[in-house]
């Protein structure tokens, strides 16, 4: 067998996966699951601008106690609503599994492609037309429900696009599931001889898990807003109570999902930061097994702490005692994660580059949104607490500030791999302080704001609060600031920057030994599986600018190990 | 160290103790004023899990900025030797926040258990919600749109919503409630220090509930005990003891500030369409009761459906029968969306705002009376 490090890294060859073929059909009809990716990748990226441009708009309205010319309680509702709709369902939840996971992982598991790659191909095409479906909802009136829709507002509001997005939601929920069964199979059926589970990226350990997750939950958001639309269209009373429905019954239907559903937006970016935390330290990540099995305790506590959402609904206090006990089930295997990326820091060598900013910055706002998670979790401080600006601030902390964040942290380590090109480190450190710095303006008021009682999804509010709106919106500025610098560089390094060697970072999985950008096939010959951990046989090489993984001593000392 | 955990319980339930004749606690840095029995115990518990907070927060974050100086990398080779597992220091940082946890969750529960159990002496006070109001109704009859209640004495709410989602939230007396159509949702607090009639407590909706959510928000005044059984007699009367011609300026504006949320006197359409003149035919009371209006109700012309020997006799009944009957006919333009405030509005009460739109011009746009005889363009409502 020819050992991969033989292989000319240095210059990308000239098959890779961006030239294998030409012309747009060879795109948009691509099995390849690192085009699909980029696909993914550019669609979610597009959703995150519309929807943190409404964030800014909702930032600005709230600079304003009272009413604005510019912006009527209609617009406003419908402007966080789809801020608050086009995050969670176009942009986070297929943020990192489909963008990032679907060009990574086959390539971190040494396969060619996923299990199904028409299959992928279609879950791309589905999230189009379930994007597509959200646009058309705002050309037949938009909607103003909360990205909850919560019963009986959803079935009553006057706004005219509340069907068309729900099927726009049903139909991306078949698309997260295709995607989370086509990695399932994946990860059990396509592994090369010597990727044993143990040996398996922490990355692949939470899209597996998420992916269990996709596939059990998302079918009962699916039939929650297909009851939704059928009462809606036709009056049939499954929710309302004036038709003989139950209101409350919507909100256990929509939070069985929509609970885990955190879950898939953080877990897979806790696998970015183990990976990420590991790669920038040089040295082997603390606890596998403790990091490993903590995704999946998450993955199957995240199905049994629904109710925590919904104390002050009037559900029995019983089921509130019950559900605020198991909730913390799910603290536990977070906090160790915590703990075990500290540990990975300690004697490591850090490489203080932009990726592990962002790894940095994920630990320092994940601590404080699960810290924050606590008093929410506590029924006495939830029932102050719960539908305040301090729920809106931990939320963020925990879905934009971390996994938004793992998953930027992502794009940067993974990019030279990507695009073949190393953006600039000056430029990402500066676009990252910004997003830092203006995050934690932004948020961490919201949390004073919260504890001081100011509700959340209101217009106008009484005077006292006003000064903690103009340092949130002050925050979101800078923010702002910060990903336009963001946007500005890496597309800059797309036709300016350094070409990328195959292992910029020093990383031991397998996609760092396939060249940047990687070739269409992956890998030539079935690559030879170490200890992605173990970093002793990865050595700086000056010609090519990059590390190279010696695998015959990579291997070796993994057989040693086990 | 084995007291802790039973101390901390007891601590936490001994500042719970309902005891009666606490004075509020002042705004702090976290917390809104305190004013209800049970708001030192939440904020116990908040500010515990706060220092809880602060102390893992600062263990985290020192601990990863030192390392993350102690361990920079320093030149391109760069394998690092470190410790890749360590069970038993694993399962220590497992197990500790396990019985931390524990800890917390037993005083939140506590906690919860005081909030969930009204006493029997509490005093009832039936509440209504409705897009974008709320109503309160007193055992005696006596209603009001803000909330008055008795210092020192446990008051005990029934709440029901007309329409869709909202939640009750007096944030000072840490208490939170959803109001669910279809069944009866309750809480109940104690706030032992009276306001007084010039201070008072926010009210606010938490449960989101469309264009009028931010306004739906009233005050809450402590009375003291005696002050307030004298205002709740004095309230159940109140409109009996106004004399019939001093109906419409005497009771018309304070029933119209039930209807300010929707309908407006200067002329804009809201949620509902404006009392004053909107459409070019008048206020209410002119284009309903004018023989030429231009008005239209349903798609036709009001004065098709409004007149002697016609489906409805005269403006009185039309009007009397929107407030009861609000979906029979709607102006156009407008969706069905008011509930009706049959039980709610006495024949007097009626009878007050028929007399209060009769006399429109006497009234600014917010609905006080300005006391200027008809007639003079100074008093007519002011149509921006």
């Amino acid at each position: 067998m020819t050992t991969l490090d033989s292989r000319p890294v240095a210059t990308p060859a000239p098959d890779n996966y961006l030239t294998f073929t030409k012309g747009i059909l060879s795109w948009v009809l691509t099995l390849d699951h690192k085009r699909i990716g980029v696909m993914y990748l550019v669609a979610v990226l597009s959703s995150f601008f519309v929807g943190g441009v409404m964030a800014l708009l909702v930032r600005t309205k709230l600079l304003f106690p009272g009413e604005v010319s510019w912006m009527t309680a209609e617009q406003y509702n419908k402007a966080f609503t789809l801020h608050g709709a086009i995050m969670v369902f176009l942009v986070i939840i297929p943020s990192i599994p489909a963008a990032l996971g679907n060009f990574v992982l086959p390539i971190m598991l040494g396969a060619k492609d996923v299990a199904f790659p028409r299959l992928n191909l279609f879950s791309f095409y589905l999230w189009i037309i379930g994007a597509v479906c959200a646009v058309y909802s705002l050309l037949a009136g938009g909607f103003d429900t909360g990205w909850t829709f919560y019963t009986p507002y959803s079935t009553t509001t006057e706004a005219g696009g509340v069907i068309p997005v729900l099927v726009g939601v049903f139909i991306l929920g078949f698309s997260s599931i295709f995607t989370g069964v086509n990695f399932i199979v994946t990860i059990h059926k396509l592994r090369p001889p010597g990727m044993t589970w143990f040996r398996m990226p922490l990355f692949l350990w939470a899209v597996y898990a998420t992916a269990i997750i996709q596939v059990l939950a998302t079918p009962v958001l699916g039939i929650t807003v297909a009851l939704l639309v059928i009462e809606r269209a036709f009056n049939i009373g499954i929710f309302d109570p004036s038709m003989g429905g139950d209101p409350v019954l919507f909100q256990h239907f929509f939070w069985f999902y929509s609970h885990p559903a955190v879950y898939i937006m953080i877990l897979p970016g806790m696998g970015i930061i183990s990976e990420i935390i590991a790669v920038h330290s040089h040295r082997h990540i603390f606890g596998f097994r403790f990091i490993a099995f903590s995704s999946i305790a998450i993955a199957i506590f995240s199905f049994l702490v629904w109710g925590h959402h919904m104390f002050s609904s009037g559900q029995s206090p019983l089921m509130n005692v019950l559900f605020s006990a198991i909730t913390f089930s799910v603290a536990i295997p977070s906090a160790v994660k915590v703990f075990n990326w500290l540990a990975t820091l300690y004697k490591g060598s850090i490489s203080l580059n932009t990726t592990m900013f962002y790894g940095l910055a994920f630990m320092f706002l994940f601590t404080i949104g699960g810290l924050t998670g606590i008093p929410l979790a506590v029924l006495s401080t939830d029932i102050h607490l719960h539908d305040t600006y301090y729920v809106v601030a931990h939320f963020h902390y925990v879905m934009m500030g971390s996994a938004l964040i793992a998953m930027i942290g992502g794009l940067h380590h993974w990019w030279p791999k990507m695009t073949g090109r190393m953006f600039s480190e000056f430029w990402g450190k500066i676009g990252c302080a910004l997003v830092f710095v203006g995050f934690n303006v932004t948020f961490f008021t919201q949390f004073m704001l919260g504890s001081q009682g100011m509700p959340r999804r209101y217009y106008a509010y009484q005077p006292e609060f006003q000064i903690y709106h103009h340092i949130s919106t002050g925050g979101a500025y800078i923010m702002g600031l910060g990903f336009v610098i963001t946007a500005i560089y890496l597309i800059h390094s797309l036709f300016a920057g350094k070409k990328a060697p195959a292992n910029p970072w020093g990383g031991a999985s397998l996609e760092w030994q396939c060249t940047s950008p990687p070739p269409h096939d992956n890998f030539s010959s079935t690559p030879r599986v170490g200890d992605c951990y173990d970093f002793s046989a990865v050595h700086w090489d000056e010609k090519q600018q990059g590390y190279v993984v010696d695998t015959e001593a990579h291997v070796a000392a993994a057989g040693k190990g086990h | 160290m084995l007291n802790l955990i039973p101390n901390l319980l007891m601590q936490s339930s001994s500042d719970a103790t309902l005891a009666t004749g606490q004075a509020t606690t002042p705004k702090t840095f976290w917390m809104p004023e305190g004013a209800s029995t049970i708001s030192r115990e939440v904020d116990w518990v908040f500010n515990f899990i706060n220092y809880i907070n602060y102390f893992f927060f600062v263990l985290v974050v020192g601990i990863m900025l030192y390392f993350v100086w102690k361990y920079r990398q320093k030149g391109r080779e760069v394998y690092a030797r470190g410790p890749s597992h360590n069970t038993m220091l694993e399962l220590g940082w497992t197990i500790a926040p396990t019985i931390i946890v524990v800890v917390i969750f037993f005083m939140g529960f506590r906690g919860f258990v005081d909030m969930k159990t009204p006493p029997s002496n509490s005093y009832q006070i039936d509440v209504t919600a409705s897009k974008w109001n709320w109503s309160f109704k007193y055992p005696n009859g006596a209603t009001s749109n803000d909330l008055y209640v008795p210092a020192g004495k446990p008051v005990k709410l029934v709440m029901r919503s007309e329409d869709v989602l909202h939640s009750f939230y007096i944030r000072d007396f840490r208490v939170k409630q959803d109001v669910v159509p279809g069944r009866y949702s309750s809480l109940w607090f104690q706030a032992d220090e009276p306001t007084g009639s010039d201070k008072f407590h926010w009210l606010f909706c938490t449960e989101f509930c469309g264009k009028g959510h931010s306004d739906m928000n009233r005050h809450v005044y402590v009375l003291p005990e005696k002050d307030f059984d004298d205002w709740v007699v004095e309230q159940g009367r109140w409109l009996d003891k106004i004399p019939a011609e001093e109906l419409y300026f005497k009771a018309g504006p304070q029933l119209y500030a039930r209807c300010a949320s929707c309908h407006t006197l200067d002329g804009k359409p809201s949620t509902g369409p404006s009392w004053g003149n909107y459409d070019g035919s008048g206020n209410i009371w002119q284009r309903t009761d004018s023989k030429t209006s231009t008005h239209k109700v349903d798609g036709k012309s009001i004065t098709d459906l409004v007149g002697d020997g016609k489906a409805v006799p005269n403006a009185q009944s039309y009007i009397r029968n929107s407030i009861l009957n609000p979906g029979e006919h709607l102006v156009d333009g407008f969706g069905n969306v008011m509930p009706t405030f049959r039980g709610q509005l006495t024949d007097k009460g009626i009878d007050a705002l028929i007399g209060f739109m009769q006399h429109l011009d006497e009234f600014d746009a917010k609905g006080q009376w300005t006391k200027k005889p008809a007639g003079t363009a100074a008093a007519a409502p002011a149509a921006k």
